[in-house]
């Protein structure tokens, strides 16, 4: 298997009128080509903005740290550094959409509303396929039939206020696939819409990832949806990654304590009597990231006068899988 | 329904319609939306009963109505008092209400009957909504950033005009704080210093500040972090314990549904197509409904099959509802009968209420 993405050290920070705030800290993660990462962390953990700065579509106070390095290998083999493009750039345009393609959360809120489906499918059509009017929207029609939209040359017509809520999640991925992308970012695609139709867009994306071949990144705080579609994932706490490794693996067998809570908080219908147990504390503000390991304030195993004190390492307590905890260095368990 | 000496709120074939206009060259058509259509249930004291189904399946618009934040256009709700007798507030007299205003806490004090909400003059309803409450979805809009946080839990208090004295209601705002893991620093402070989760118990406060017998909590965790999900879901359930409030738990997450609730009820395009205890409704569905909609529910283990049941087509648009069982357009198991005639609201086995004509036919037990 290919990689085709590698980011390392990828730190974010944004001056506020609170201070430079760092609301992402050394990620480092790759992507294989037909593979899915899933991103999980709570809201404020970074998650989006980590895949936003691989677009470049963070705000202008955005500045990336210095070693951050975002490597991206194209379709044709080139090795492109995402961070070195230019704003306006051929090549940067050549990446968004024709490279790199984008599902956001809100369907609604990432189509115009004053052009017909059709017409804003047939733009990234003809600029990334080279293909005319006509031809184009044939294609569009049949990306609308391949995604499960019936009816698609009438649909192909509308406007996106005429189709429902999960009719416009689908058209958004008939978009996004239609410039033919060789990695998908899809940030939260799933989060808004009701579990009937979430089922639909999971099988949905799982049926054309493995018929494309595409890489994909699947953001999301539901570790639910990860297992069932991901297979790696890297868990997020305030802008760090926590721990990584293949999803079944990771679930099955959590090694930092923060990935424990999370999944002993979500309700099972296995355990209906039983008290959810919730991550105590909440979560910092960014403006007051806590030193040492950004857990520390909420974890209940943290060793006093390490934790909170000094950053921990990422180490590799089972094969595959990378955690950072010192409960897993042989100084922190010796501390403890 | 069932007269159970425990019922408090009974609601009986509630229907919410609204009117759409659209406009023609030289004539206004109006349709009715039929949001909620005649959906009856009830609710018993200390008891949460959930109330799930799709966007658009008028799950707010059910709770809105028993409140009375909206007006039902047709049905009955009624909040029923301990004890029997007293005035029956729908049909008293003009001047039998004004000696009632003067006399509100007589009306709705223990002596009061079953009252009817659905019908309740405004000025009562006013009096009247010390005993119902709602908790909102989204904590960041549902609280006034102008206003400190003790300000914003006496509020009610104060609306209700019960409370006269600002000592008194400092009293029971730091008391209900308390319940809710605030401390003193924080009622002095804005909401804009707060996380979700804080704000959500803010909300919380607010909303029982009032000792109701009855809260709505319309999605009030979907829009918070797991983590922080299950610290609400474990306050709500130990303030319920504590009061005896009845809750009516609205939420798409199913898996939060069944952790909170005793009974759940599930609505589809307007109208309720199963009721049941929580174990009966998840683990042996008799609606072929209830049935797909819980074959979607992803579960966080990995070696758990995922394989959901395929609907077909998109939830019918409640502007033109399918004639018979509005379901039958994308009901696996629909037969000439589904389309041509609606099943009856029947009580299947004691306490499981479903609306299916072939219901006794199904299985969907599931481990």
């Amino acid at each position: 298997m290919s990689k085709m993405l590698s980011v390392e050290n990828l730190s974010i920070s944004f001056r506020t009128d609170e201070g430079v705030i760092t609301p992402v800290k050394g990620v480092s993660f790759t992507v294989e080509k037909g593979r899915t990462l899933g991103l999980v962390g709570e809201s404020g953990s970074g998650k989006s903005i980590s895949t936003k700065a691989l677009m470049q579509l963070l705000p202008g106070t955005a500045r990336l740290g210095a070693a951050s390095r975002m490597i991206y290998t194209a379709k044709d083999g080139q090795q492109i550094s995402l961070g070195n493009l230019r704003h306006g750039s051929k090549e940067l345009r050549r990446i968004r959409g024709g490279e790199i393609g984008m599902i956001f959360q809100e369907p609604m809120a990432s189509f115009s509303p004053v052009y017909t489906i059709g017409n804003q499918m047939m733009e990234a059509i003809m600029l990334h396929r080279g293909l005319k009017k006509r031809e184009a929207r044939q294609f569009a029609i049949g990306m609308l039939n391949k995604v499960g939209i019936s009816n698609a040359a009438a649909r192909v017509d509308q406007y996106p206020h005429e189709l429902s809520g999960g009719m416009r999640q689908r058209a958004m991925i008939a978009l996004t696939l239609s410039a033919g992308p060789a990695l998908l970012i899809a940030d939260e695609p799933t989060t808004a819409l009701d579990v009937t139709i979430q089922a639909q867009v999971l099988d949905l994306m799982r049926d054309l990832q493995r018929e494309l071949g595409m890489g994909m990144i699947f953001i999301t705080h539901d570790l639910g949806v990860i297992a069932q579609i991901a297979d790696d994932v890297a868990v997020m706490y305030l802008g760090t990654i926590v721990e990584r490794g293949p999803a079944k693996e990771v679930i099955r067998n959590p090694q930092h304590p923060y990935t424990q809570g999370l999944l002993d908080a979500i309700p099972s219908l296995d355990h209906l009597h039983d008290r959810l147990k919730p991550v105590p504390g909440d979560i910092p503000s960014p403006t007051a990231r806590p030193g040492g390991c950004p857990f520390h304030t909420r974890c209940t195993q943290a060793i006093a006068g390490t934790c909170e004190v000094h950053e921990p390492p990422e180490t590799s307590a089972i094969p595959g899988c990378a955690v950072r905890c010192w409960l897993h260095t042989s100084q922190g368990r010796s501390a403890a | 329904m069932s007269k159970h000496k425990d019922t408090l709120i009974e609601v009986r074939d509630l229907s919410v319609h609204f009117p759409i206009k659209t406009r023609k060259l030289f004539k206004t058509e109006v349709q009715m939306l039929r949001a909620v259509d005649g959906v009856s249930f009830d609710i018993k004291r200390g008891e949460t009963v959930g109330l799930v189904g799709e966007s658009g399946s008028g799950k707010t618009t059910v709770g809105r109505a028993i409140l009375r934040a909206i007006d039902p256009t047709d049905g009955e709700v009624i909040f029923h008092r301990k004890k029997k007798g007293g005035i029956d507030l729908a049909h008293a007299s003009e001047a039998e209400l004004r000696k009632v205003r003067s006399k509100l806490n007589m009306a709705f004090g223990e002596s009061g009957g079953g009252i009817k909400v659905h019908n309740l003059a405004d000025d009562l309803l006013r009096a009247f909504r010390p005993e119902m409450s709602l908790v909102f979805q989204d904590p960041y809009s549902s609280l006034n950033p102008r206003m400190t946080v003790r300000d914003i839990i006496a509020e009610p208090l104060i609306a209700s005009g019960k409370y006269k004295n600002r000592e008194k209601v400092d009293a029971r705002v730091r008391e209900i704080a308390a319940r809710c893991k605030l401390n003193l620093e924080h009622l002095r402070r804005f909401p804009h210093a707060f996380s979700g989760g804080q704000r959500q118990r803010i909300c919380i406060a607010r909303a029982l500040v009032s000792k109701p017998k009855f809260v709505v909590c319309d999605e009030s965790v979907s829009a918070l972090d797991v983590s922080i999900q299950a610290e609400i879901v474990n306050l709500l359930k130990d303030l319920q314990e504590e009061t005896g409030v009845s809750f009516l738990f609205i939420a798409h997450d199913l898996s939060v549904v069944a952790q909170m609730s005793h009974r759940v009820a599930v609505l589809y395009v307007g109208k309720l197509v199963e009721y049941a205890p929580t174990e009966k409704l998840f683990f042996a569905p008799k609606h072929p409904y209830t049935h797909a909609l819980l074959s979607a529910i992803p579960s966080a283990d990995p070696d758990a099959g995922f394989d959901p049941i395929r609907l077909q087509g998109e939830i019918p648009n409640p502007l033109a509802a399918p004639s018979g069982c509005r379901f039958h357009t994308r009901c696996p198991f629909a037969r000439d009968r589904c389309s041509a005639e609606q099943p009856e609201w029947r009580e299947i086995e004691p306490d499981h209420f479903v609306a299916c004509h072939y219901a006794k036919e199904f299985n969907f037990s599931r481990s």
